[in-house]
């Protein structure tokens, strides 16, 4: 596996004049969906600075999904699934140890899922769904984090004066930013996306991927994408996957323009499918 | 490290068409030129118009150069090694068009010479085109094959061909001090060491972008290779 250690020390001059400090590390996991009888995910190592855009990449069935609900203990839900080596630190925590409750961990790792999934009610509700179920009853205070939340998914001009109104009844593109507003609510330290973009039309992507950056500032955000461009434009960080191994992880730029590893090289030119 | 061949079999064909166009461009770059010298030395005004008016395919091969490789861009969104070889042609037909009108301009001086008496020392230029003409063969043998070390041994040769345009210029600038009779040709001949000299440097753009093609170093302007290029002068194999 090619060596990270020192690849997040060299980033581009756009990525590095803010020393970042690592908030996910990912420590030679194993993960399995069969009972560890074969393994999906084969030692991955990688850690995760603050406040910057990952990028997963690699064909299908490479285990990039896979290791993004890793990341939140999706996987939990899968009765057959269980991480067979390794430990994955979030801000130095271990996600699996006795003590952390898989519920609250997703409150500091949220997710956005590749097919928008807002509740059937209203635009308001969705993003205060996360905070009522945390207790949270003050409406001074709902209405505080649902115009925080709606304004940095950059969808509050467009629903402000609608927030009654069902979410089902936005644009596919304004729902994926409301999904994404309902999951910074609970201001998480990490954002999980899966494919965000992959149901939506250009200029609905364009405004996902403007948010993305924007959201940066404030949070760490780990994306699965399969399009090449889209990880350019919008990561600081690749990290291509395939078979379930790591093959190589360094700044976006690199990747894009010299990768280090053939496979890596081979893929994101088109070279096999 | 050798790419296979894409999955999309038009990005193959029209990487292809790029390369192939370029290097036509080269051959047409390398005969202006040697027209031109060949004009000049052996009193052939006919190579000498033959090199000017074929500097006019060659406008249009960059032309079309680039509009080949703005296709490939914008259908394909080429990255890494595809991504240099689109701009390492892009830029290595501008550099070509850029010597052939040194070519050009050699042509029309030594037209102008020609019909003059000629200058007996008129054969010291070859020198001087031997060392510019190498570096140019050797660069788009360097493009061609994608060799590093060729195209090292010509970026080290501008200190020679810099050598070279020195002692001839100043040969040619001492008889226009003193042999007044033929002093506008001495001095087309001092100009005709200029644009040789430039073509040699034109011949170093483009081995230095062949350099970035193979290996993404960039080498211009005191730039300095890898270390690990320096020694194999290969691209490593990275190891999983």
């Amino acid at each position: 596996m090619h060596d990270m250690s020192n690849e997040l020390t060299t980033l581009p001059k756009a990525t590095k004049k803010k020393k970042s400090s690592t908030v996910i590390e990912v420590d030679d996991i194993g993960f399995s969906y069969d009972h560890g009888k074969t393994e999906t995910l084969k030692g991955i190592s990688m850690t995760v600075p603050k406040n910057q855009v990952t990028a997963l990449i690699g064909p299908s069935g490479c285990g990039k999904s896979t290791l993004l609900r890793c990341l939140n203990r999706m996987n939990d839900l899968i009765d057959t699934a269980k991480i067979t080596r390794g430990a994955i630190r979030i801000l130095g925590q271990d996600i699996h140890a006795a003590d952390v409750d898989a519920i609250e961990l997703r409150k500091q790792v949220g997710m956005v899922f590749q097919k928008y999934n807002p509740f059937p009610k209203s635009i308001y509700d969705n993003v205060a769904y996360g905070l009522r179920i945390q207790g949270v009853k003050k409406k001074s205070v709902l209405d505080e984090a649902v115009e925080r939340s709606l304004k940095s998914a950059a969808l509050w001009d467009e629903a402000k004066d609608r927030l009654k109104d069902s979410a089902l009844g936005l644009s596919g593109g304004q729902q994926q930013r409301l999904c994404i507003a309902r999951t910074i609510a609970v201001r998480p330290k990490v954002i999980l996306m899966d494919e965000p973009c992959s149901a939506l039309d250009p200029i609905a992507t364009a405004k996902v991927e403007e948010l993305m950056l924007e959201l940066r500032r404030d949070f760490t955000i780990v994306i699965v994408t399969h399009s090449m461009q889209q990880a350019s434009r919008i990561s600081d960080n690749t990290a291509f996957f395939y078979l379930g191994e790591l093959i190589e992880y360094g700044p976006t730029t690199q990747i894009f323009t010299n990768p280090s590893v053939k496979q890596t090289e081979d893929y994101i030119s088109g070279r096999f499918g | 490290m050798q790419p296979g061949e894409h999955i999309l079999s038009n990005f193959n064909t029209a990487l292809q068409e790029l390369r192939e166009t370029t290097l036509i461009m080269a051959a047409g770059a390398q005969r202006n030129l040697q027209n031109t010298i060949n004009g000049l030395l052996e009193r052939d005004k006919q190579l000498c118009n033959q090199a000017i008016a074929d500097d006019e395919d060659e406008d249009q091969l960059e032309i079309q150069i680039d509009s080949l490789g703005l296709q490939i861009i914008v259908r394909f969104q080429p990255v890494a090694t595809d991504l240099r070889m689109v701009i390492g042609a892009m830029k290595t037909a501008t550099n070509l068009e850029r010597i052939s009108d040194q070519a050009v301009s050699i042509a029309k001086r030594s037209r102008k010479m020609l019909k003059n008496e000629e200058v007996p020392e008129v054969s010291r230029i070859e020198g001087l085109y031997q060392v510019a003409a190498g570096m140019l063969a050797d660069s788009i043998t360097a493009y061609s094959d994608s060799d590093i070390d060729l195209a090292l041994t010509v970026v080290e040769r501008e200190k020679t061909l810099k050598k070279t345009h020195k002692t001839t210029s100043r040969f040619f600038s001492e008889k226009l001090e003193t042999q007044t009779g033929h002093y506008r040709d001495y001095l087309d001949l001092v100009l005709i060491c200029r644009w040789l000299d430039r073509v040699g440097n034109l011949a170093t753009n483009i081995a230095e972008d062949v350099i970035f093609e193979t290996t993404s170093a960039d080498i211009r302007h005191g730039g300095e290779l890898p270390p690990e290029l320096l020694e194999g002068n290969n691209k490593p194999e990275a190891s999983d």
